[in-house]
């Protein structure tokens, strides 16, 4: 039953009417995978839109909504087009202001550097990213300490020449660091072992001013696969926390990672999704060790079977999400269910979760009564803002199906918005390689509460997003704001207006954004 | 409420982690019992019903019966294990496997709820290929077993939570064993693999195999014997004593038990017939050899009121015995090529000769598969239950044929090994030379610990 205090938003689906269309195909080794990513390339402060299709050429989609008003989606020729995707993450690589991507594929990985006004050009090459035949199912990034380039980590699945025979043979991921010029990566260094992982994250779980690297694995149970989480210090390879280093073994069929302060406590809980019951994980007494307990049930997210629909068999959960959909100043949680293909002791009819945070920190699963219940097999998913209205609307890629998009009304009907709650979205700028100051930790102070979001690349699964970070409001008509930099200090407290944009800007303090 | 202990599960937990499992669970004010504490009710169901899909379901020849049969056992085992203190996981003791999922300590589980979690897994999965009427006999089985055995779980001591997560742990563990499972060689042998090798042509030669009357029928599995077993390092581990020369002359060995065959199968009395029949279990027909030892074993746990942890070290004993049984019996069999009796009479005796009872099986005579499994089978029960231990088999009730009461596990395996050479489709020394190669198996078998030191 429905808090009463619970304002669910109702979401249109506007995925014909957008224009997008895209289908996420192949077979086997295209089971997994299937991801989504947004950026703006070309500065509207709308988020483009890239779409993974496996075996089908990935599109690029011009974002031509206008603001507050139903979605449009331009297709439009970028450089992105590529078969054989099956997962993508924005980042700028070589912090010159323009967003590039990185395409994870069966085969070799592409690398494309933005141009401006979303042209792209492929820069393998140019950074000496290595050619690996391989699956590649997992991305993350962090920038070291003292580095303009950031490191890469990227994830495999299983060995491509023993498509016979897909068990027991999960390939080593790797690092990616920059060489000494800064400009290019150095000799890949191997994160082995590895057990098919299918989600990274680089995320700095102690809050050390160091991130470490999460990995969410499916498979080798029988060769001692589980959970990682490597330590990847500057100058150093990167090493597994152990059980000496307080770090419990856990086995999941991890394929997806969210990771949010939830509790509001100043460090972020972990997410994973899996088949059947979901993973909720938070830190365990001493912040210092990576030891970690399951508050899943706890907190009305294991979300392990479907909630609509009549199948009673165990959820198959992907890409998950912490964000706030009814701006009422508390992260909900998305989900994207789909069956791996046909396995017959997991639901077939599995509709994607919107689970709304509820003021006891407790989450209720609105996904039929918010309209976004989708039964197509579900892999990577967004929830993005994509007419610039402060609601997070929702983009779901389906295996052998078509992708869905859903607009977020509010708390209107028909194809009319109203708000149901007041918000800000703001980006950071720091001068230095890493301009999007990824790593960088935000605190929105509510009065009663502080919302606390850190700046992440990878995750989710197979789908990344740079841009605006947003945060609901709930009723209040400002709030204030702070960054802690990455590896550096927090600025001081800014009061912001509720319902605008804004740039935090380093050097030059807060900036109010206006769309052109 | 506290479960009321038995004095046998005490003998169980006080060596290393005294009464703590009767603890209250510190997360969910839930009273934790060990797998000890519950009946074996699910594992009687989940057997029980393997021995019907075994039957119904195509291409479980004996050797691939065996093997689902063994991967069932152990994921019962390691899926109930963590509730069972003083005991350990197998991994690291069984090729190539050198982990398993593990629960979290702080997590309490529900142990038949893992466990009818982690047999429906299995079951679906080793049983694939199965008709849609028995793969909804394992989806109803699932759902009615809480239902069943409502003493074993009582949903007031068990929350949802824990229900949730037991359910999880269950999955995981059949979908761990599996993965490892299907790199062993046997995997989907069913189909794909038996197709794959049907182009195998046996070696020729005085005294070598050859496809046997009335069917010719296509060798059957003849790589079996290269599959990685669950304890033995590998088909050849347990050898069996060379069988005699192959000779055609009146006064060798080989000739003598071959007019064995020729006369006793056609002069065999009415109870020699009677026991050809009663072990021949068929495929396709019965639950095969494993599956016979293993339903006889079943009804004993019941008739034991056993509980969950001893039926599940019971049957992944057993079964993985069986298992590795026929590895090494095929591994002989093809390494040897020994004429069958049918093939040599005809040779040598008389040219019009064929067993009347059973039709000869499509691969090579020695040793005798029934001989090597029963053997096994018999000393690892002995072991489990008690060399002396009577038992009523009731695996053919349904033919007519039993109940029958057998003095202990040795008779039957005796009974077993022999009724072949009634048969018409042994020599003697096949029957004799399997027994120590069964023996072997499950001394190696019987030897792996089960109790963490």
């Amino acid at each position: 039953m429905d808090s009463p205090s619970l304002v669910i938003p109702h979401f249109v689906e506007e995925t014909d009417a957008a224009g997008l269309q895209s289908r996420f195909e192949g077979q086997d080794e295209f089971a997994v995978g299937g991801g989504v990513a947004t950026f703006d390339c070309d500065g509207d402060g709308l988020p483009e839109v890239y779409v993974t299709g496996g075996v089908n050429k990935a599109k690029f989609y011009r974002n031509k909504s206008s603001r507050g008003g139903p979605i449009k989606l331009e297709e439009q020729r970028s450089g992105l087009e590529v078969t054989n995707a099956t997962g993508a993450y924005p980042i700028d690589i070589d912090g010159d202001g323009n967003v590039d991507l990185v395409v994870l594929r069966v085969g070799e990985i592409e690398v494309f550097r933005g141009l401006g006004q979303c042209k792209f050009e492929r820069a393998n090459a140019k950074w000496n990213i290595p050619a690996t035949n391989l699956w590649h199912t997992a991305f993350s990034a962090t920038w070291e300490k003292g580095q303009s380039m950031p490191t890469l980590a990227f994830g495999t699945y299983y060995d491509r020449t023993r498509s016979d025979f897909p068990w027991g043979t999960c390939t080593p991921g790797m690092l990616l660091r920059p060489d000494s010029t800064n400009m290019r990566y150095a000799t890949p260094e191997p994160l082995a072992p590895g057990y098919c992982a299918l989600s990274m994250l680089f995320s700095d779980w102690s809050r050390s001013g160091q991130a470490s690297l999460r990995v969410a694995n499916d498979r080798e149970y029988y060769k001692g696969g589980q959970e990682q989480l490597w330590s990847v210090a500057p100058g150093e390879p990167a090493k597994q926390y152990t059980l000496d280093d307080g770090w419990k073994r856990l086995q999941v069929w991890g394929m997806g990672i969210a990771s949010h302060d939830v509790d509001g406590d100043g460090y972020p809980e972990v997410f994973i999704t899996s088949m059947a019951d979901n993973k909720f994980q938070k830190l365990e007494g001493n912040p210092s060790r990576p030891t970690y307990i399951d508050q899943a049930y706890k907190r009305g997210i294991t979300a392990h079977r479907p909630y609509v629909g009549g199948d009673i068999h165990p959820s198959t959960a992907w890409h998950a999400q912490f964000a706030d959909v009814n701006n009422d100043g508390r992260f909900d949680l998305f989900v994207v269910k789909g069956n791996v293909s046909s396995m017959p002791d997991f639901a077939m009819l599995d509709p994607n979760n919107l689970l709304l945070q509820e003021p006891d920190g407790r989450f209720t699963e609105v996904g039929q009564q918010a309209g976004i219940a989708s039964f197509k097999r579900g892999r990577g998913g967004m929830l993005v803002d994509l007419n610039g209205d402060g609601l997070l609307d929702m983009l779901v890629v389906n295996r052998q199906d078509k992708a869905q998009l859903w607009r977020n009304l509010g708390a209107g009907a028909g194809d009319k918005t109203v708000p149901i709650g007041h918000w800000i979205q703001l980006r950071l700028l720091q001068i230095g390689g890493n301009r999007d100051a990824i790593g960088a930790w935000v605190e929105v102070d509510l009065g009663d509460r502080v919302l606390r979001e850190e700046l992440t690349i990878g995750g989710g699964h197979a789908s990344g997003k740079l841009g605006w970070m947003h945060f609901g409001l709930g009723a209040l008509k400002n709030a204030k704001v702070r960054v802690q930099w990455p590896h550096g200090d927090w600025s001081e407290w800014h009061i912001v207006e509720a319902d605008s944009f804004y740039i935090v800007n380093q050097e030059n303090g807060l900036q109010q954004w206006r769309a052109p | 409420m506290k479960t009321r202990v038995t004095a046998f599960i005490l003998a169980w937990l006080f060596p290393i982690f005294g009464n703590a499992w009767a603890d209250v669970s510190p997360d969910a004010n839930v009273v934790v019992r060990p797998t000890t504490a519950f009946s074996s009710g699910v594992v009687y169901d989940w057997f029980y019903l393997s021995f019907q899909l075994i039957q119904q379901t195509p291409g479980f020849s004996p050797p691939v019966a065996a093997r689902a049969l063994g991967y069932m056992g152990l994921t019962l085992y390691e899926s109930v294990v963590p509730g069972m203190p003083g005991y350990q996981s197998l991994a690291g003791q069984l090729n190539d496997l050198s982990s398993l999922p593990w629960a979290q300590p702080n997590e309490p589980l529900h142990w038949p709820t893992v466990a009818n979690a982690s047999m429906a897994t299995m079951t679906r999965m080793m049983f694939s290929n199965a008709s849609a009427e028995n793969k909804a006999r394992i989806d109803l089985l699932e759902r009615s077993l809480p239902l069943k055995y409502p003493q074993d779980f009582d949903p007031n001591t068990v929350t949802a939570d824990i229900t949730n997560r037991s359910e999880t742990f269950g999955k995981l563990m059949a979908m761990a064993i599996m993965t490892w499972a299907r790199t062993d060689g046997g995997h989907e042998a069913w189909g794909p693999i038996r197709r794959s090798q049907e182009n195998y042509v046996p070696p020729s030669g005085p005294g070598k195999w050859s496809a046997t009357p009335p069917a010719f029928a296509v060798p059957l599995l003849p790589y079996w014997g290269r599959n990685r077993p669950f304890v033995l390092s590998s088909g050849s581990d347990c050898p069996a004593p060379p069988p005699p020369s192959y000779s055609e002359e009146v006064n060798s060995d080989f000739y003598k038990n071959g007019i064995e065959v020729y006369r006793i199968s056609n002069a065999a009395t009415q109870e020699q017939r009677q026991f050809a029949l009663y072990w021949a279990d068929d495929a396709g027909k019965t639950p095969t050899p494993a599956g016979h030892w293993a339903y006889l074993t079943n009804d004993l746990l019941r008739s034991q009121k056993a509980n969950l942890g001893t039926a599940a070290i019971t049957f992944a004993r057993l079964n993985m015995a069986m298992s590795d049984s026929f590895i090494a019996a095929w591994n002989t069999k093809y390494s040897l090529n020994v004429i069958r009796p049918v093939t040599y009479v005809q040779l040598v005796i008389d040219s019009n000769w064929v067993p009347t009872l059973i039709p000869t099986p499509p691969f090579p005579d020695y040793p005798s598969g029934h001989s090597v499994q029963s053997s096994a089978a018999s000393e690892v029960l002995g072991s489990s239950f008690g060399a002396n231990t009577p038992f009523v088999d009731n695996t053919h009730n349904d033919r007519g044929w039993g109940p029958r009461t057998f003095k202990n596990f040795k008779v039957a395996a005796d009974e077993a090994a022999i009724s072949r050479l009634y048969a018409g489709i042994h020599y003697r020394f096949a029957s004799d030379g399997g027994k120590p190669q069964g023996q072997c198996v499950a001394q190696k078998v019987m030897a792996l610990q089960f109790k963490a030191k």
